[in-house]
Formats: structure tokens, C-alpha cells, sequence
């Protein structure tokens, strides 16, 4: 009887002995892909293309406001005027943006992979909710970083111009941040319900363009309350009226008043954070019992 | 009705997704209902409703919906080799597409516009905005089906020229209104029925012979690209 002849070789498989980090790491990690996801880094040029036009857009906005800043010293616009100024960039970034980040996985498939990692499928939700926010936020905050160094430079005041430019600033930053949320709580839920991008950006543009004649409407209705109430219709002037109501002086232009709201401030407040919730929750729903493929 | 229009009509209309189209001339009807019943002066709520709403946003929208989804959709399934393989002129399969989306366009937008006219002045100014929509669809219907060739990412572009070039643009330079298909549309809308509630600047003949030369060119452009395609697979 001849020996067996064969032989188990070591080719070299190694046991993984370092930590295993868990489900904040995993957010972690989802969350900076998502921001690198938004503006196309680390993909190919065009995947690059949308998003940095829309920022190059955008840039040339803040550029050319402090340039007249600088060398006229008139005060083009404020800082949250700004963010008013660019609501249709912030439509379009979000109509390229939300749809690269939940319709892709939906697409290909690959949510069953990352559901069988330590990640509950509410933080996949929130890290790409997270990563859409914060590039709304760096898109509408950066330019007006820019606005201020601008005028901060060409104060005649000294350290105290330098200061009140920058109790300006901060509020400008409270109301980008406060678009953000919003445009990106309903572009991500709109986009999370297909597969398609060039559908889900259609649906992204479709709500938010919809929505702002019907504003138009309300607000010459023979009714006072009926106009006060209009800014509710749509985002857009939703988020500007509760801006105006909560940040107030602040925010609107000296002489300027805002949106005429009457008193309805709080429940502009109240319905903006509503609104909020509501699209957070159908996200997270939508995650609960999401078909795969 | 030959073959290829009859599966993209079943194409688009085989799939939950054509019930984005609805919301959008709905909503335009029910506003005008609701700004007439409460008797609102109609040089106050015409032009926002018509205009505001109608032109500038139910009429692109739904074109470009339709208009990317006539090919774009077939091209991202990769089922467009099945018409690709068959012995037809390139010609045979972008005209009836193109005819397929104008008509869906023009039905989705003219009739709710036609309402909204009505109530708001007139039967003439109702017929003169359908016929200048379903020429304003054709014009969109065919660039938006010559960008679905042209590029991988239609819809994106098709928004960019929406948004920032008749949006955006059209707003604050006026010189750009020439080349805005929008404008053309309010233009021989305004021929075929003066009144006071549309306004622009671009004048008729411009229009007319712009909104010919766009059908006309980006139709010529899409058989050109679609003779030398390739297929390829979904840009990273």
C-alpha cells in the first residue's frame, strides 16, 4: 500500500489579532465616504463635474460680492441673504448629491452587505443623512468664510470692525446650517425611494420647484391670515421665514423687513422642525424594511 | 403606430414611476380652480399660475422626465442593443421616440394649461398656450433626447440648462433669454393670443424660427449620435 502523498502547504493565512472596532467606527467611516462621495472625491473626474460646478457657481457668487465690498465698500447682500440668493444651487447640489449617495446602493444592491457589518440600518440612514448636511452646510458656509475674511481685511475699525463682522457672520451660519437640514432631510428621502438617479433628481427638482408658485398664490389670496400663513408651502421660503422670525435682526437687511409672517413666527418655528422630523422618520422607515434588490 | 413607439409608450407608461407626472398639472389646475372660486383678479394670479408655474416649471420638468426616460432609460437598462440589433434606420427609431415624448409632453402640460386659461381670461388664450406648449415640448423633447445620447448623465444636464440657464440666468441677463425655449414659448403664445398677462422680451419671428431650428437640429444630432453608439456600461 503506497504512502499518501499529499501535503497541506502553509500558504500564509493569518488570523486578524488587532482591535475590532465597532458601530461608531462603522458611522465614521460611512459618514467621511459620504462627504468624500459628495463632492466626488476619490472617483473618477465625472463624478466630479456637477458638484464643483455648482460650487464654482457658487464661489464667483461670494468672489464677486467681496470684490464690490472691498473696493466700493457697499454691502451687496448680507450673509443669510446669501443663502436666499443661492437657493437654486442648493436645489441642484441636492438634486446631484442625494441621489449619488442612497440611489447608487439601491441600484447595485449592495445594502445587504453593509447591513451584515456590527450597523444598525438607522445609522446608515443618519451617516448619509449626516453627509449631505454637512456638505450643504460647507457649500452655503464656506463662500460666506470668504465674505468675511473679504471684509474683514478692509475694515476701518481695527479689532472691533473684525468683531462685529463676525457676530454677522455666526448668524449666517446658524441659517446656512439651518438649509441644510432641511433640503437635506427631504433630498435624501425622495432619493431613497428609487434606484434611478436620473429619476430621483427629477423628483428632488420637481418638489421644490412645485412648490414656490404655489407661495405666490397663497400670498395674494384675499385673506391676510392665508398670506401670513404662505410662507409654509414650500422650503424654501419656510426656511427663510422661520430664519427671519428666529434669528430676526440679525438676519434681515437694516431697513429691510423680512417676510411679512404677522405673529405666525413660532408656529413657522415649530412647523420647520416638524417638517424636519416627519422626513427623518419616513427615512428611517424606509430603511427599516428596505427591499434589496 | 409602428413598433418602437408602441414599446416606448409602454415603457413609459408600464412603470409606477409616470405617476410623477401627475402631481405637477394637477396641481396647476387646482390653483386656478381655487384662486377663481375665490374670485382673485386674474392679471394677479395669471401670470404666476401660467407663467411661474406652468411654463417655467410644469413644462420643462415634465419634458425632461419624459424626454430623458423615451431613451435614457433603455440606454441605462442596456435593452437598447434589442432595437439597436434590428435592421431599422437610425431614423426609424428617434422619430417615433421623439414623437412619443412630445406627445405625452404636450397632452400632460396643454391641458392643464388650457384650464388654468380659461379661468383665467379666455378660450383664445387657452388655445393659443396649447399650441405654443406642444411646440415648446417639441423643442425640449428633442434636446433633451439628443442630450440622452450626447451624455451619461442626461437629467443632470437637462437641470442645468432648467435651472441655472433659463432659471437662473434668464432672470438676471436678459441676453440670455434668446437662446431660452421658455421665452419662445411665452413669445408665440402671446402672438397666437395677446393679453396683458404674458410678457417677454424675445420677439415672435426669433422664436419661431429658433424653436424650428432646436426641434429640427437636436432631432438631426440624435440620429447622428445614435448611427455611432456605443454601448457602454454606468459612469462611476
Amino acid at each position: 500500500m503506497p504512502e499518501p502523498t499529499g501535503v497541506i502547504h502553509d500558504i500564509g493565512y493569518q488570523r486578524y489579532t488587532g482591535p475590532r472596532l465597532g458601530r461608531r467606527h462603522v458611522f465614521g467611516a460611512l459618514y467621511l465616504h459620504g462627504l468624500r462621495t459628495a463632492f466626488g472625491l476619490g472617483r473618477s473626474a465625472k463624478a466630479k463635474i456637477f458638484p464643483w460646478l455648482v460650487v464654482g457657481v457658487v464661489a464667483v457668487a461670494a468672489a464677486g460680492i467681496t470684490a464690490v465690498r472691498t473696493q466700493i465698500g457697499e454691502v451687496v447682500m448680507t450673509y443669510a441673504q446669501f443663502a436666499d440668493r443661492m437657493s437654486w444651487m442648493v436645489i441642484f447640489f441636492v438634486a446631484v448629491v442625494a441621489p449619488e449617495l442612497v440611489s447608487r446602493d439601491l441600484l447595485s444592491g449592495v445594502l445587504p452587505l453593509y447591513f451584515s457589518r456590527p450597523l444598525p440600518r438607522e445609522d446608515y440612514a443618519l451617516a448619509k443623512l449626516l453627509a449631505l448636511v454637512t456638505a450643504l452646510w460647507l457649500l452655503l458656509g464656506g463662500p460666506q468664510l470668504v465674505m468675511f475674511l473679504g471684509a474683514a481685511f478692509t475694515t476701518d475699525d481695527g479689532i472691533r470692525g473684525v468683531w462685529n463682522e463676525l457676530l454677522d457672520l455666526l448668524p449666517g451660519l446658524l441659517y446656512a446650517g439651518l438649509w441644510a437640514v432641511v433640503f437635506a432631510s427631504i433630498g435624501l428621502l425622495i432619493s431613497s425611494l428609487t434606484g434611478k438617479r436620473a429619476f430621483a433628481a427629477g423628483g428632488i427638482v420637481a418638489v421644490f420647484l412645485m412648490t414656490t408658485p404655489i407661495v405666490g398664490i397663497l400670498s395674494i389670496m384675499p385673506s391676510q391670515t392665508v398670506n401670513e400663513l404662505a410662507f409654509l408651502a414650500s422650503p424654501s421660503t419656510l426656511v427663510g421665514a422661520t430664519g427671519a422670525w428666529a434669528l430676526g435682526d440679525l438676519l434681515v437687511f437694516e431697513g429691510s423687513s423680512g417676510p411679512p409672517i404677522g405673529g405666525f413666527g413660532p408656529l413657522y418655528a415649530v412647523a420647520t422642525v416638524a417638517l424636519v422630523a416627519v422626513a427623518v422618520l419616513l427615512l428611517l422607515l424606509r430603511y427599516r424594511k428596505v427591499a434589496t434588490r | 403606430m409602428s413598433t418602437v413607439s408602441w414599446i416606448t409608450a409602454r415603457g413609459l407608461f408600464g412603470r409606477r414611476r409616470f405617476l410623477l407626472l401627475i402631481p405637477l398639472p394637477l396641481l396647476l389646475v387646482v390653483l386656478a380652480v381655487v384662486s377663481r372660486v375665490l374670485k382673485v383678479d386674474p392679471g394677479q394670479w395669471g401670470p404666476p399660475i401660467l407663467v411661474g408655474l406652468g411654463l417655467a416649471v410644469v413644462l420643462p420638468v415634465v419634458a425632461l422626465i419624459v424626454g430623458t426616460g423615451v431613451l435614457g432609460a433603455e440606454i441605462d437598462d442596456g435593452t437598447v442593443v434589442h432595437i439597436l440589433t434590428k435592421p431599422l434606420p437610425r431614423w426609424q427609431i428617434v422619430l417615433p421616440k421623439l414623437a412619443v415624448a412630445t406627445g405625452v409632453t404636450a397632452v400632460t402640460v396643454a391641458v392643464p394649461l388650457y384650464v388654468a386659461a380659461v379661468l383665467a381670461h379666455s378660450v383664445r388664450l387657452g388655445l393659443g398656450l396649447v399650441v405654443a406648449a406642444a411646440l415648446g415640448a417639441l423643442a425640449y423633447s428633442a434636446l433633451f433626447l439628443a442630450l440622452s445620447l450626447v451624455t451619461r448623465r442626461p437629467v443632470l444636464l437637462g437641470l442645468v440648462y432648467v435651472l441655472i440657464w433659463e432659471g437662473l440666468l434668464g432672470n438676471l441677463v436678459t441676453g440670455t433669454r434668446v437662446l431660452s425655449i421658455q421665452q419662445w414659448v411665452i413669445a408665440l403664445a402671446d402672438r397666437l393670443a395677446p393679453t396683458d398677462l404674458l410678457s417677454t422680451t424675445v420677439s415672435v419671428p426669433v422664436a419661431a424660427v429658433m424653436t424650428a431650428l432646436v426641434s429640427v437640429g437636436f432631432t438631426v444630432l440624435a440620429v447622428d449620435r445614435l448611427r455611432s453608439f456605443s454601448v457602454a456600461g454606468e459612469t462611476s
